[in-house]
């Protein structure tokens, strides 16, 4: 559906560096990749805001390289909202309806439907400035999608809000997207999001995309130093979760892990921290529920702290610090006991 | 604890200043008898010299605004060849004494053949209300353009990017959403813009002259009545111009909301 084809442009600051990316219709592809890669400029070219130096970007089979943004149908929404300030919600998310000349009663029929969907209807006389950023992001994201673009981008559209809300609206996206069918290029640094919503993750890095997978693929078999590094901080798990009498476990592999709460039953992600894992050669008796078995692949060391690498049916990752990793006297080949707590695997 | 003589000189100095100013504007209204400044303010010289005033300071203020928006715009927001040279020298009037634009606007409009065409098809700018128009417009237009471009450039161009996005063309995008963010920083600038052009003197004096019952602003009032020794007229006029300059400095503070002079 998108096709872009090595776009390069050059913006001192921000870069992009023979881009490349296709984009299938009703697809949700999150770019992931550290600040300064170039992720918000690669939407922005997408958008239509630059043009670039060389390349080509088509849809639907029709080029849009040079057109303008208004002839493209491609809608954004930005971490920071970007709503008019001098128009209730009602008037931000017909908008659109009304710059397309729609018809006055059917543009507010569309736009209640839409703050229906997004669950924003009893705000449509409110201004923005009175609205919390949750409401506000639900407008936003309603004044997109009222216009049923050919594609939908999100710039970073949670980092600004709290946890809790971040929560409430990735399962809102995930859910709208289900009804709306809209393709979703969606910008993040958070790894969470990509295991919630991506159906496939792109990986950025200096101006360049450097890797495009599910996400289970390009976690588990990153193509480069750099996204092995990128991604390989921390633990990430995908398995079956079972509930049994309040007490949750997920089945990964040969192994299982008990965690505190699965948010449902059947496929999730799990996380761990690697500094929450605690390594001893005996097993340790303690209130902590998860006690793993197994021998060590792999010893990083930079500096102040090591990083183990143990094969435990499936490999994970701890940290240790250079005394505690000095003291225990480790080496590849040995067997050792990770033991965490069930509250620190992290369910999603 | 204890203040240094820092302390208490600035202070002074700020008090001998609003004494200062106080003494001088206060002299303005006590000076004359009530009932002479009631006659003088009746009086159909100076009924005349308020119309004129207000007249030509609204034609200007307005095409300060028709020709300065856009300009200030482009200034805020595009990077051209040229953008710093036209930007300072888009400034260049704020420090130019009025006298001085005067002299050359009267040279433009009375000696080169430019100003002999205008006179040929009508626009007749020297000695006449038309020039008063012209040389407030002269004087003010930096001012328009300054609150203008730090009030555009305080806008994040992404506003406009979302209103193309859907479905703007790069006019409509400014026109439903830059411009109307940008209203107080619009209504300053108007006001400010306004205010200036119904006190300019020394520019209207050269270009426009200063004859009773044509060129007759409220400054050129103050000036031919000061002249002639009728004092109670020429203190009428300098009480509605500060009558004026304390309307407007309200306005600006009032609703200028964030603008910058």
């Amino acid at each position: 559906m998108l096709h872009i084809d090595n776009i390069s442009i050059d913006l001192g600051e921000f870069r992009l560096d023979e881009a490349s990316l296709d984009v299938a219709p009703g697809e949700y592809l999150v770019i992931l990749g550290p600040t300064g890669a170039g992720k918000t400029i690669l939407l922005e070219t997408i958008g239509g805001l630059y043009t670039p130096r060389s390349g080509s970007i088509s849809i639907n089979g029709r080029q849009i390289t040079n057109r303008p943004p208004k002839e493209r149908n491609i809608c954004m929404v930005y971490q920071d909202f970007m709503l008019f300030p001098h128009l209730t919600v009602e008037e931000n998310i017909v908008f659109g309806l009304r710059s397309r000349k729609t018809d006055e009663e059917d543009a507010k029929k569309k736009g209640r439907e839409m703050a229906r969907l997004l669950a924003i209807d009893h705000l449509l006389h409110r201004y923005p400035d009175t609205l919390s950023g949750g409401e506000q992001q639900r407008t936003a994201i309603a004044r997109a999608l009222v216009m049923e673009p050919n594609l939908l981008l999100l710039d970073e559209p949670l980092s600004a809000l709290d946890a809790q809300t971040r929560e409430s609206l990735v399962k809102e996206l995930k859910r709208i997207q289900k009804i709306t069918k809209v393709t979703v290029l969606h910008v993040t640094h958070n790894f969470e999001e990509v295991f919630a919503l991506a159906d496939r993750v792109a990986v950025m890095n200096r101006g360049r995309i450097v890797q495009v997978g599910p996400p289970d693929e390009v976690f588990r078999k990153p193509n480069s130093e750099f996204i092995a590094h990128f991604t390989g901080t921390r633990n990430i798990f995908r398995g079956v979760c079972s509930m049994d009498s309040g007490a949750s476990t997920i089945r990964v592999g040969t192994i299982s892990i008990a965690s505190r709460t699965c948010r449902e039953e059947g496929e999730v992600y799990a996380t761990i921290r690697p500094e929450d894992i605690l390594v001893s050669r005996t097993p340790i008796t303690s209130s902590a529920r998860n006690s793993l078995f197994g021998t060590i692949t792999g010893i990083a060391n930079n500096g102040m702290f090591v990083k183990l690498t143990v094969d435990a049916g499936v490999p994970i990752v701890s940290v240790l610090t250079r005394q505690g990793f000095e003291e225990m006297d480790l080496d590849i080949g040995d067997e050792v006991y990770l033991t965490f707590k069930a509250a620190a695997v992290h369910v999603f | 604890m204890r203040r240094s003589w820092f302390y208490y000189a600035t202070i002074a100095a700020s008090v001998i200043l609003t004494v200062f100013l106080v003494l001088v504007l206060s002299l303005i209204v006590l000076r004359p008898s009530a009932d002479a400044l009631l006659a003088s303010l009746a009086s159909s010289e100076m009924q005349f010299a308020v119309g004129l005033s207000l007249a030509t300071a609204s034609v200007s203020t307005l095409l300060c605004m028709l020709i300065g928006i856009p300009a200030a715009y482009a200034l805020a927001r595009y990077s051209f060849p040229g953008n710093r040279i036209i930007n300072a020298g888009l400034d260049l009037p704020l420090a130019l004494p009025p006298l001085v634009a005067g002299l050359g606007l009267l040279l433009l409009f009375g000696t080169t053949s430019l100003g002999n065409w205008l006179a040929d098809v009508g626009l007749v700018f020297v000695f006449t209300p038309l020039g008063i128009i012209v040389a407030q417009f002269f004087v003010n237009f930096p001012c328009m353009i300054r609150i203008m471009r730090s009030t555009f450039s305080m806008i994040n161009p992404r506003y406009e990017y979302v209103a193309k996005s859907l479905g703007c063309s790069d006019a409509g995008a400014v026109w439903r959403v830059t411009l109307p963010m940008s209203r107080t920083g619009i209504l300053s600038a108007s006001t400010i813009t306004w205010a200036k052009g119904i006190g300019e003197f020394g520019a209207v004096l050269l270009l426009a002259g200063a004859i009773k019952w044509k060129t007759e602003t409220l400054p050129i009032a103050l000036f031919l009545n000061m002249s002639t020794g009728r004092l109670d007229m020429a203190i009428s006029a300098a009480l509605l111009l500060i009558l004026i300059s304390v309307c407007a400095l309200y306005i600006f503070e009032r609703y200028g909301g964030s603008a910058r002079f």
